[in-house]
């Protein structure tokens, strides 16, 4: 019904009333920027949690050499049963269990009385650990680098990094400090996404491949031995060898704070290739690996566990020589994450030890989302006003000009040509303040994320949702109006005064 | 302009009745006449004569209440409102006493803007544009096309009027007391551009006055009163407008 002709008069009468268009397209404009701008800080928010699980470690899988428990072939997955809390809250072993011909050992896996304190050691299994039977086995050395070799070709797995740990002396002049020692890879940055180096840089795979002796600071480390100086380039001694600091890290997760005695930056890193090399060593303590996708850490842990057994021959019957778990709940309990952030998961989750990480991450996306819609239903409050400051100007108008409207009907304009101008008036309006307000919003949502350092993330979706959203506002509250301008009789508009 | 020319516009029995407040007004009460085509009809009467009601039948504005009204040989009293438009855009110029200009908006796009509403063909701008300043120029202001309105003396805007009028080549040119807002020597100017499009273009002219020296420059007066005709003659003393405005030149006091 609107030809460009149309489209022409419409544009050449908003160019006639100009503060009025201004106005009103300003008014458009702050109603689709808000709503762009909220939209952005809501999936902003959404992105953030979601980096700062990866950051926190749910795609986090660790596996360990030994195994201090015995597990019976039919693996109950992954050992995610905390011994005391089964103890008390559920005496009696869930069905699968009953199945198995050996029941005591089976309850065994599970949990062992002597690890809760107040337990009376009369169970009749109380004289029979299992860890006498697979003697050695808790303490065993069985991973290699070429087993971590092995696991950076499987699929899913994004990242594998080797790990040796001690306690260390660590000594700068005349200042020593107790703290952990990683033998580590050069790609465990990669897996710490929060990590942040604060001076230097972490060591690289030219200086992991040479065995070189240099160290990475923890935070808190190199805070403990070099105060507030920077460590970089200055000479710390492990073992009573020396060993030249090429950077410190630190975080930038609001999860996880450093802090003394912490694992990630009360630390000294080196090449494992280096612990080797200076110790003598040729194994490893654990493998870390990250799944690509949080949602696929189960299948990968599995892949993982198959992958090792076949590749230290351990036949069917045989339990594990390592320990595959993962990071989440380790971080969960120990609180590596912040008090309220874990407040917060336990609380929203009931029976946290069983909850799976893609539920975790679910129940987290939750809260964003109603986040996001808060902020956008606020912003479409906005925009309402936007869209009937357009249909008070679109009536304004008609009333206004009435007179401009008897001139066009008497001269050859038909009702629908004056209807079809004045809805393109109000959707050309609403599309200019809808163009303006995305410019707007994007500027602002650029601006909270370089100055407050809130995370903003605009979608293609969003910008079209806004366009969309504009036109529509244009058409419906302009529709009206249009309608009333239309039905007025040519006669009495040229003699309106 | 033959007597045996069928008549452009025929009149027969028009009556139009408003419903104002409960009490039927009886605004014409049936008229019959005939216009050919070339004349230069001055329509006279006191106010509520329904010279004006007439007017905007004559001009597709309205539809009178029973009646036949044939322009050009076509019924047109009982058209849907699209096709009163469509004939108001290519056969019917409106010339109003108000001038009727769009406000802000430069003499050039007043006068393209009947070109806008035609429907039959698309016309390009730089033809719009090209037409608009022809029809301009006819009316000799051609240096004013950027003018808006409010720039324009009253003569001026309603010479802008007429040039938008004869844009589509009506067959008809309504003028509704164009002599109104302006002063005796204007209103000369502005009979004397009607009396050369009568005589040199042939345009069909009804001019709506309640003055009577203005009515004098018709070929023909007809007189209006209570909603029927009490008067129809041709004008056989017609003034002449050019001429006029040469005497007014050698006496500019003279009042008209």
């Amino acid at each position: 019904m609107a030809s460009r002709t149309t489209l022409a008069i419409a544009l050449r009468a908003l160019r006639r009333n100009r503060l009025q268009t201004a106005l009103t397209i300003v008014g458009m404009a702050i109603g689709v920027g808000a709503v762009l701008t909220m939209i952005a800080i809501g999936t902003g928010a959404e992105a953030a949690i979601e980096d700062q699980i990866k950051a926190a470690g749910m795609n986090l899988i660790v596996v360990t050499a030994g195994n201090y428990k015995v597990k019976s072939t039919e693996d109950f997955g992954g050992g995610a049963v905390e011994p005391s809390a089964r103890n008390q809250s559920d005496p009696v072993p869930d069905p699968p269990f009953e199945a198995h011909e050996s029941r005591p050992a089976v309850l065994l896996a599970a949990y062992h009385p002597e690890d809760d304190p107040m337990e009376k050691h009369n169970h009749p299994t109380a004289k029979q650990r299992l860890g006498d039977n697979e003697a050695g086995l808790g303490s065993a050395a069985t991973l290699t680098s070429d087993d971590a070799e092995a696991l950076r070709g499987l699929g899913g797995v994004q990242y594998v990094a080797e790990g040796i740990h001690q306690n260390i002396h660590l000594k700068a002049g005349d200042r020593r400090w107790f703290t952990r020692l990683h033998g580590t890879d050069v790609r465990l940055p990669l897996i710490r996404r929060a990590w942040t180096f604060g001076s230097g840089r972490f060591f690289s795979s030219r200086e992991q491949s040479r065995g070189d002796q240099v160290a990475v600071l923890g935070a808190v480390a190199a805070q403990r031995v070099f105060g507030d100086s920077n460590p970089v380039g200055r000479e710390v001694s492990l073992w009573n060898q020396p060993f030249r600091v090429v950077g410190v890290v630190s975080t930038t997760s609001w999860m996880v704070a450093p802090a003394p005695g912490d694992d990630q930056f009360d630390a000294v890193y080196i090449p494992f290739t280096t612990v080797h090399r200076l110790l003598n060593l040729s194994k490893l303590n654990d493998i870390t690996i990250t799944a690509a996708s949080t949602g696929d850490v189960t299948r990968v842990m599995a892949e993982v566990t198959k992958l090792l057994r076949q590749r230290h021959r351990i036949t069917e019957e045989r339990p594990d020589d390592f320990t595959v778990t993962t990071q989440a709940r380790q971080a969960l309990a120990k609180g590596g994450m912040r008090a309220d952030v874990a407040r917060a998961v336990v609380g929203n989750v009931g029976g946290l030890e069983k909850v799976t990480l893609e539920q975790l991450s679910k129940t987290l996306d939750r809260a964003t989302r109603t986040m996001t819609a808060l902020l956008a239903g606020i912003a479409a409050v906005s925009l309402l006003v936007g869209g009937i400051g357009i249909m008070n100007i679109m009536l304004l108008s008609v009333t206004e000009r009435t007179r401009e409207i008897g001139i066009r009907r008497a001269v050859g304009a038909r009702a629908r040509d004056v209807r079809s101008q004045f809805i393109l008036e109000a959707v050309a309006l609403s599309l200019a303040g809808g163009v303006i307000g995305i410019l707007a919003g994007l500027v602002a949502a650029r601006g909270l994320s370089q100055y407050l350092r809130w995370s903003t993330t605009i979608s293609p979706g969003a910008v079209l949702l806004s366009v969309g959203v504009a036109a529509a506002v244009g058409i419906f509250f302009g529709w009206y109006p249009a309608k009333q301008a239309a039905r007025l009789d040519p006669i009495q508009s040229l003699r309106y005064e | 302009m033959n007597p045996g020319d069928p008549a452009l516009i025929a009149a027969d029995e028009i009556t139009k009745t408003y419903a104002m407040e409960g009490a039927p007004v009886h605004a014409l009460r049936g008229v019959t006449l005939d216009i050919r085509r070339g004349e230069f009809v001055a329509v006279v009467g006191p106010s509520g004569s329904g010279k004006s009601t007439f007017m905007h039948i004559l001009g597709c504005l309205d539809r009178p209440t029973s009646g036949r009204y044939l322009l050009d040989g076509r019924d047109v009293s009982h058209l849907s409102d699209d096709e009163l438009s469509s004939i108001r855009n290519r056969q019917i110029g409106f010339v109003f006493q108000g001038f009727n200009l769009l406000a802000r908006t430069s003499a050039l796009e007043n006068v393209e803007l009947p070109l806008l509403y035609e429907n039959r063909m698309r016309i390009a701008p730089a033809e719009r544009r090209r037409r608009a300043m022809a029809a301009l120029a006819a009316v000799g202001l051609q240096d004013r096309a950027a003018h808006h309105p409010n720039q324009l003396s009253g003569g001026q805007q309603q010479r802008v009027a007429i040039a938008r009028a004869l844009l589509n080549d009506p067959a008809i040119l309504l003028a509704d007391e164009p002599t109104g807002n302006l002063d005796s020597r204007t209103s000369i100017e502005v009979m004397d551009i009607f009396q050369r499009l009568k005589d040199e273009r042939g345009i069909t002219i009804i001019l709506i006055t309640h003055e009577p020296q203005v009515a004098e420059y018709g070929s023909r007066i007809i007189r209006f009163k209570d909603g029927r005709v009490v008067s129809d003659h041709a004008n056989t003393s017609r003034r002449a407008a050019a001429a006029e405005l040469e005497a007014v030149a050698l006496e500019p006091a003279r009042d008209v």
